[in-house]
């Protein structure tokens, strides 16, 4: 017993000579998130690789085709260019609503909550978090409605501040339809990064910023040199999390514009999700998620990466 | 006793070993059924013709079979679509069920041997003598899955076809009179441009824009055309007469203003609304549309078929497939049966749906009456050409694709051919 007390007050775990060890005990209850972790994560992944080194139409006995499919892949000029409007996307639901809900949160949090009161602040924040509460299916319908070309409400709203020739037909010109949907995706997203950086906000100690304020810096110092270094984790997480959205957005391209026109907004998971079900090539568009999951994957480790590394660096 | 590892480990392999066994379970459905209950899905809107008919014939089945019990679950089309082989693969397989008509769908399910030869009971109940020939050539498949030879696997009972629905007070606004001649029809389009107003309603996102093409190249086409396209009798080249033609004007009118060049990215919808709305004068699309515009198109309309054209898109209707593990297959004959029945048929048609084997005298609704005739006449000149999405699996989203950007302007016809030709030979099955 007194072991015991001593190696808990000197943190020492070791697991010599103890009968009861904690971190067995605790194992049992990583048990059923490890479980469904297994059912719903990593064996689908391992049959879908598994698909994808076969040529298969989903029913019937799968062929063995060995690496042919991330062969044609590569040569798959559609393909190529659903990952190129893929890295729009990541500008769209990444870059830009982390840029943006930077400024906005320490705009609400410094200027707007002393000026007009933590109630002002809450509102504004729920307004725009709203459409990340909203279903995609539904924004997008309405969504596609404001930028029909012919009664849409913008193109209208144009029409009546006497701006006719700025009139587009947003979604249906091939040449503007990814910046349509990026500007779609830009109001959808930014409320995420602005709630998260708003609750890092919260952490950070106000006698830095009085104390930047009696030495005379202004808004724009004190959000350089004070919010961004204090909330830099928050913004490792958020820019990871943004980017795997971006990369698997799948719900605004089939609302909106199904991938077209002709193939301007397509993007891998839709791609794949064509590949499988209205071509039913399975093992191809299997192929496509899986080289999608493992891009997901590295992105996310090296975002992880950098995140450790930063903190260390501060922690040093 | 056990240990706290110990009764970790035995429980991941209790609960590891569940969880295969009910990921693989097993797909055996080969349990023959207690002939009390039959197992019915089908995606028709209950307000549709088709709903309607097959309401009725739920009704007259469970008249007819005292005791068996109906589980009808209505499913939408696109739910059936995506999921029929992994359904069909399970023990859950309805005994019988709506699915789609075509090479890649039904034609598909047949070669996987998803589904049940119905070649016996179509002769012992007379559904072959029911059907002419171009509405049974969706129902019988080959070894191949390749539809028009080989055993039935499934039953139409109902017909489509596509024509050009108009909106009589429009043209009569423009003093246009109907016309008779593709000639009437451009100049009735170059009157509607004159004035302002897109003549053709057009959706590039879904399938309406590449009917008008097809319907194009039918107009300069046969039969045997049609067989080399769609039942690969021959070798298609979609730089052939009839493709670079309707290619060629389908651009043509975009550039005339004949079909709104902002309509790459409307969806099927949305073009008969504009129809139903009266913004936009004229329609060619399918029957599926008839019973809507009766009920919601508040102007005098009318329909004819597409002008000097032998052919135009159109088959059977959805089929009534058995699954091979259906457990009450003698049930799913009998209701399939009575969905052939005139009763059932008959209310079908004046419902504005096309039966195929109504009696011509009980169908009483005048604009039925037309929508029938129309299909008759059609019938009889054998003009069906199904439909141009059908030959290839992915072809309908190359079509949607590809055809956009012929609206957009950013592909020329020759280009648009190439691709079409390319995803053609891709996707043909090799004989």
């Amino acid at each position: 017993m007194t072991v015991t007390v001593e190696r808990r007050v000197t943190g020492k775990q070791t697991h010599a000579g103890h009968p009861r060890r904690p971190r067995d005990s605790y194992a049992l209850f990583l048990l059923p998130g490890v479980l469904a972790f297994l059912a719903v994560i990593i064996v689908p992944f391992l049959m879908n690789t598994g698909v994808s080194f076969t040529d298969w139409q989903g029913v019937g006995s799968p062929e063995w085709s060995g690496l042919a499919n991330y062969r044609e892949l590569l040569d798959d000029s559609e393909f190529w260019a659903s990952f190129r409007h893929s890295l729009f996307m990541v500008v769209a639901m990444a870059a830009v609503p982390t840029a943006v809900g930077l400024v906005l949160a320490a705009a609400l949090f410094d200027y707007v909550g002393k000026h007009f009161g933590s109630k002002t602040v809450a509102v504004l924040r729920a307004c725009f978090y709203l459409p990340q509460v909203l279903p995609i299916a539904v924004a997008g319908i309405v969504w596609s409605w404001i930028l029909a070309p012919d009664s849409g409400s913008l193109n209208e709203l144009l029409k009546a501040i006497g701006l006719s020739s700025w009139q587009q037909d947003w979604l249906g010109d091939p040449d503007i339809a990814l910046y349509s949907v990026m500007g779609v995706m830009v109001w959808v997203q930014l409320g995420f990064p602005l709630v998260i950086f708003m609750a890092g906000l919260q952490r950070v100690d106000p006698q830095l910023y009085e104390a930047a304020e009696l030495d005379g810096a202004g808004w724009w110092r004190r959000f350089w040199h004070i919010t961004l270094p204090q909330i830099r984790p928050e913004i490792y997480v958020v820019l990871t999390w943004c980017t795997i959205a971006a990369l698997k957005v799948f719900g605004a391209v089939y609302v909106l514009t199904k991938g077209g026109p002709g193939g301007a907004t397509n993007v891998p998971s839709y791609f794949s999700f064509t590949t499988f079900f209205e071509k039913t090539q399975v093992g191809y568009g299997a192929a496509i998620s899986t080289v999608l999951t493992v891009i997901i994957l590295l992105l996310s480790l090296i975002g992880l990466k950098l995140q450790t590394r930063a903190e260390e660096r501060e922690g040093s | 006793m056990l240990t706290a590892r110990r009764r970790v480990v035995a429980t991941a392999v209790i609960l590891a070993g569940s969880l295969l066994l009910t990921s693989c379970g097993d797909s055996d459905s080969g349990s023959s059924g207690d002939g009390k209950t039959l197992k019915l899905w089908h995606y028709e809107a209950p307000n549709s013709a088709m709903g309607l008919a097959w309401n009725e014939a739920i009704k007259e089945f469970k008249a007819k079979h005292p005791g068996v019990k109906v589980e009808f679950e209505e499913k939408g089309f696109e739910q059936i679509q995506k999921t029929a082989p992994m359904v069909l693969n399970s023990s859950d397989a309805p005994d019988v069920m709506e699915y789609n008509k075509g090479n890649a769908t039904a034609g598909l399910l047949s070669k996987q041997g998803l589904l049940t030869d119905l070649s016996a009971e179509a002769t012992k109940r007379g559904w072959d003598k029911k059907l002419s020939a171009s509405v049974r050539t969706t129902s019988v498949y080959d070894a191949n899955g390749v539809m028009g030879s080989g055993k039935w696997y499934g039953v139409p009972n109902y017909a489509e076809y596509t024509m050009v629905f108009y909106n009589k007070e429009l043209f009569a606004k423009y003093k246009i009179p109907e016309p008779k001649t593709f000639d009437e029809l451009t100049a009735a389009m170059d009157t509607f441009v004159k004035n302002k107003v897109t003549p053709l309603a057009n959706g590039g996102a879904e399938y309406i824009a590449h009917q008008y093409l097809y319907q194009l190249a039918l107009s300069k086409a046969d039969r045997a055309w049609v067989d080399s396209y769609e039942l690969y009798k021959g070798k298609t080249d979609f730089h052939d007469p009839a493709w670079t033609y309707a290619a060629d004007t389908f651009a043509d009118w975009v550039k005339k203003g004949y079909i709104g060049k902002t309509s790459s990215n409307v969806k099927a919808e949305e073009t008969g609304v504009s129809f139903i709305q009266g913004k936009a004068p004229i329609l060619f699309s399918g029957s599926w549309w008839y019973g809507r515009f009766v009920n919601e198109a508040k102007f005098d309309w009318g329909t004819f078929l597409w002008p000097e054209s032998n052919l135009t898109l159109g088959s059977g209707g959805n089929l009534w497939v058995v699954p091979k593990g259906a457990k009450n297959k003698e049930l799913a004959y009998d209701f399939i049966d009575i969905t052939m029945s005139e009763k059932i048929q008959n209310l079908l048609g004046n419902k504005g749906g096309v039966p195929v084997a109504a009696d011509a005298s009980a169908i009483t609704d005048p604009k039925s009456k037309t929508l029938i005739d129309n299909f008759n006449t059609l019938s009889e000149r054998d003009g069906l050409a199904f439909y141009p999405d059908w030959p290839v699996p992915g072809f309908y989203d190359v079509l949607v694709s590809e055809t956009q950007k012929l609206i957009t302007g950013s592909e020329q016809p020759d280009g648009y051919l190439d691709a079409l030709q390319e995803a053609y030979d891709k996707g043909v099955p090799q004989q």
